[in-house]
């Protein structure tokens, strides 16, 4: 009786995944290769596209941009997740329940209200060097946008959350009792801090960190809006080449560069991080 | 009198209206093995923390050769524990996780060496330096966190229910190991447990807790023969318990009338009450012998068998008193009463008026 | 004890010090949009010298503005039916599918989520251009559909995972056909789980800038669309209207995710 369900559950297999597989095959997979088959088809056969990519000194510029800037966000976001994160598990819940409603509320925003709001707070009117000069702390306002300072002050705003919530869950896991274990065992906090509490959480903060490292890379609003032409990250430049430019070539190379590192960091979160696998 | 070694000094824990330990006194010799026993919420691992340093009490005082300890955060206390759950740091070996102690005391490389060694040694785990604690067994597990709590030569070891994890046949030979450990280093432990019979094994001394207090304290023999309060008497060992009536109290011994008419004189009584107060009589079972004939005037009563269950070396008689208690008896194999009584048989049970106890019903 | 919130000593104002100024960080954007909002400099000066509704009455003034909300909610409406049907099926075929390459495929459903945006973004820009659905309304629902898929799926995955197949097996063996046993059974079963999937999907569209951007026309204009040009040319207080809006809808749709969750723990 039971393997007559069985046979009859077998009727949900494959073919109910089919609209979704035929869905991203069309469009998906295929626009996403036409896209990388044009860096070498256009406008000639060849590698041209490439050799160019990587060896002008101003596209060497953007890749340096982009993965400094990822890099820099990165640190940042990991420095200020992980004491946040820390907090968030163990903090009385009421508490904790405030700060998290503000942590969703904050990533559900807008993404274009909250860069809106960072493009206003950070001009040279605006209320962050007006409250910098009133404090005495600078006498003529700081340049904060159309620089890499406002992308990087606008990507750590939009990637806290992302750190801080998966973060918090490997905190949350670590068993209280061996922080205790380790306090009789005769370490000061400092010692269990960096002993016990950050390698037992490392998992989980080098696996948040590549992603954010990898969201960063590909980020096109928040650099685009607060960086300014001068300061071009690599999304910028692959979606100019392909609508100002029109250099379909081009743009498919600077994808295929961008798809490939993603694609491979990614790689190695599944392979490193996967949630279970990890200690 | 010089001060005990350790003294727990009317020590209470209240969370909100909450008692969760209430005047808990005790003083402990060193090197001696003292067990806390008593069911789950009784205030026993709340004690335990509170010597660790993981909570602090609301009242009292704790002192280790006599100076206080409690202003002492847990990792100054010198005190080594051995947890429930595993507690071993994931992310270090065998060897690092006994050394972790050592190191964060800045001890030498090569004491450190034979220190992790000689504790490895003590705990049978000769050689497991390098392995990982994921890769052990729970038992293996629980041994190399004893190493790790006496590595670093603590005067006290606190030991929260460290073989709860293990299967019985594992814990009964790692309860052996720990006596063997207790007697080579001569360390005072503190062990807490809601196994009476483990606490029986393993202990010097038991504080019986109940309900955030302390109802007994006294060796295994003492508690079992002389329990204070009807609680000890119900969580050491089987009893059997008799309601009836105060009938003539002279200071600790009492009398008891029964429902049917009985009397029982001269018993020891435990808690104060006075003629006509509600008391009941506790009996060992084995002190128990069932005769188809009334014994010594005040030490029998006659009963009505109910069930016999046979269990190999002796068959359990459950039986009812004429007012409705039941109890039950264990008639040694090849008694000559077993084989030969029925459900319904009319028989007496008989007692050793030493074995007697009365309790006030409180 | 350094997970013990109590015994962290001086630490533990370290702590909350750190967590009240990361939440002030992460609140100052949106209040002080709000506040804007109202303020009646046009040059965006805090604190705003008075207040008004001025930005309010502009923003509804503007049909285009009010066309560009229709045309997300729309797209949103659509997008949100098409992604948790398309998900729960996929779903199905996940979790209780019995073939061979389920881990890959799951791992190929989550990809549009891994790839940067912009890649989908142009990709889709070229293959629209080629079929002559660039800017039109199937253009914006497919686009969307490729990126809320995942969410759907990893959220509906997650709920029938949780729901134990014997459950269904019960139902059929009561004489209810597969078909009807997940229809009356498992469905209502994971109904929490489709809900979440169905808000994360509308979320998703309604919040979508970079796949819009591309493709938008003028004749079709999503809202993000809308504020993005806008926002490029200067930064105008009726951005901050429109902001607040948006603003009080995620708080909205915040509750009634947390509503939705609450009714799940009871």
């Amino acid at each position: 009786m039971l393997s007559a369900i069985a046979a009859r559950r077998r009727g949900s297999g494959l073919g109910f995944a089919m609209p979704a597989i035929l869905l991203l095959l069309a469009f998906f997979v295929v626009p996403v290769a036409a896209l990388l088959t044009r860096s070498v088809t256009e406008p000639e056969p060849g590698l041209q596209n490439y050799v160019t990519l990587l060896g002008n000194s101003t596209y060497a510029r953007i890749f340096f941009n982009t993965f400094f800037v990822s890099a820099v966000v990165t640190l940042i976001t990991v420095l200020i997740a992980f004491p946040v994160a820390w907090a968030l598990a163990i903090m009385p819940r009421r508490w904790a329940g405030v700060i998290f409603a503000i942590i969703l509320l904050s990533m559900w925003t807008n993404l274009l209200a909250r860069t809106y709001a960072w493009m206003v707070l950070l001009q040279q009117t605006g209320l962050i060097n007006r409250s910098l000069m009133a404090l005495g702390l600078i006498d003529a306002p700081l340049q904060l946008t159309n620089n890499l300072v406002g992308v990087t002050i606008g990507m750590v705003y939009i990637m806290l959350p992302f750190m801080i919530l998966p973060l918090m869950g490997v905190i949350k896991k670590i068993d209280p009792a061996i922080l205790q274990a380790a306090a009789l065992c005769g370490a000061t906090k400092a010692q269990a801090l960096w002993r016990v509490l950050v390698p037992l959480a490392a998992p989980g903060i080098a696996s948040g960190a590549l992603m954010v490292f990898v969201m960063s890379l590909g980020y096109y609003v928040t650099p685009s809006l607060l960086g300014g032409t001068a300061n071009m990250m690599l999304a910028e430049l692959i979606a100019q080449q392909v609508q100002s430019l029109l250099n379909w070539g081009m743009g498919g190379a600077a994808a295929f560069v961008l798809l490939v590192v993603t694609l491979g960091l990614y790689a190695v979160q599944l392979r490193f991080f996967e949630p279970g696998e990890g200690r | 009198m010089t001060a005990p070694f350790l003294h727990i000094n009317g020590i209470r824990k209240t969370y909100g209206n909450v008692v969760a330990t209430d005047h808990v006194e005790l003083a402990i010799a060193e090197g001696e093995f003292m067990t806390f026993l008593g069911p789950s919420g009784s205030g026993k691992s709340t004690t335990l923390y509170i010597l660790a340093g993981f909570q602090d009490p609301t009242a009292g005082d704790i002192r280790l050769r006599g100076q206080s300890i409690l202003q002492t955060p847990s990792h100054k206390r010198n005190i080594g524990m051995v947890f429930q759950r595993y507690t071993l740091f994931p992310h270090l070996s065998v060897g690092e996780n006994v050394a972790f102690p050592l190191r964060v005391r800045r001890m030498g490389q090569d004491e450190v060496a034979a220190k992790v060694k000689r504790a490895l040694s003590l705990v049978r785990l000769d050689g497991f330096e390098d392995r990982m604690p994921a890769k052990m067994s729970g038992g293996q597990q629980q041994r190399v966190a004893l190493a790790r709590a006496l590595v670093y030569d603590p005067p006290v070891l606190l030991m929260d229910e460290p073989l709860s994890a293990l299967d019985k046949k594992l814990r009964e030979e790692i309860q052996f190991e720990i006596r063997r450990i207790h007697q080579e280093t001569g360390v005072t432990i503190l062990y807490v447990t809601h196994d009476q019979e483990e606490a029986l094994r393993l202990s010097d001394r038991i504080a019986i807790f109940n309900q955030g207090k302390i109802e007994q304290v006294g060796t295994g023999p003492e508690l079992y023969a002389n329990p204070a309060t009807h609680f000890v008497a119900d969580f050491i060992g089987d009893s059997t318990f008799l309601a009836g009536q105060l009938a003539g109290v002279s200071g600790n011994r009492a009398g008891l009338r029964f429902a049917d008419g009985t009397l029982v004189a001269d018993v020891p009584l435990h808690g104060s009450g006075h003629a006509g107060q509600a008391a009941e009589l506790m009996l060992r079972p084995e002190r128990i012998e069932l005769a188809p004939e009334p014994g010594a005037a005040g030490a029998s009563l006659p009963v009505t068998v109910e069930d016999m269950t046979f269990l190999g070396n002796n068959t359990t008689v459950a039986a009812r008193t004429s007012w409705g208690d039941a109890l039950s008896v264990r008639l040694n194999f090849g008694h000559p009463l077993s084989g030969r009584i029925a459900r319904g048989d009319s028989l007496y049970i008989r007692w050793s008026p030493e074995a007697a106890h009365a309790f006030v019903r409180g | 004890m350094l997970l013990d919130f109590n015994k962290l000593g001086a630490w533990k104002w370290a702590l909350s010090g750190i967590c009240a100024l990361m939440a002030l960080f992460l609140l100052l954007p949106i209040l002080f949009i709000v506040a804007l909002s109202f303020g009646s400099s046009r040059w965006l000066i805090f604190p705003p010298p008075g207040w008004t509704l001025k930005w309010y009455e502009e923003l509804f003034a503007d049909p285009r503005w009010l066309g560009a909300a229709l045309t997300s909610a729309k797209i949103g409406v659509i997008v949100m039916v098409l992604s948790v049907a398309l998900g729960l099926l996929a779903s199905l075929a996940l979790v209780r599918g019995k073939f061979r390459g389920r881990a890959v495929l799951r791992a190929f459903f989550l990809t549009p989520m891994v790839l940067p945006v912009v890649i989908v973004a142009v990709a889709l820009y070229a293959a629209f251009l080629r079929l002559g659905i660039n800017g039109t309304l199937p253009g914006f629902v497919i686009a969307h559909l490729i990126v809320a898929l995942p969410f759907a799926i990893i959220t509906i995955t997650g709920a029938l995972e949780t729901f134990d197949p014997a459950i269904e097996d019960a139902a059929i063996l009561c004489g209810a056909s597969p078909w009807e046993a997940r229809l009356r059974v498992t469905l209502p079963g994971i109904r929490h789980g489709l809900f979440s999937a169905a808000i994360f999907s509308f979320l998703i569209s309604w919040d979508e800038v970079v796949l819009a951007i591309f493709m938008a026309s003028p004749s079709l204009q999503t809202l993000p669309v809308k504020v993005w040009t806008t926002l490029r040319q200067d930064l105008t207080p009726v951005i901050a209207a429109a902001s607040t809006l948006l603003v009080a809808l995620t708080v909205i749709l915040m509750i009634a995710a947390a509503l939705i969750r609450k009714g799940k723990s009871e």
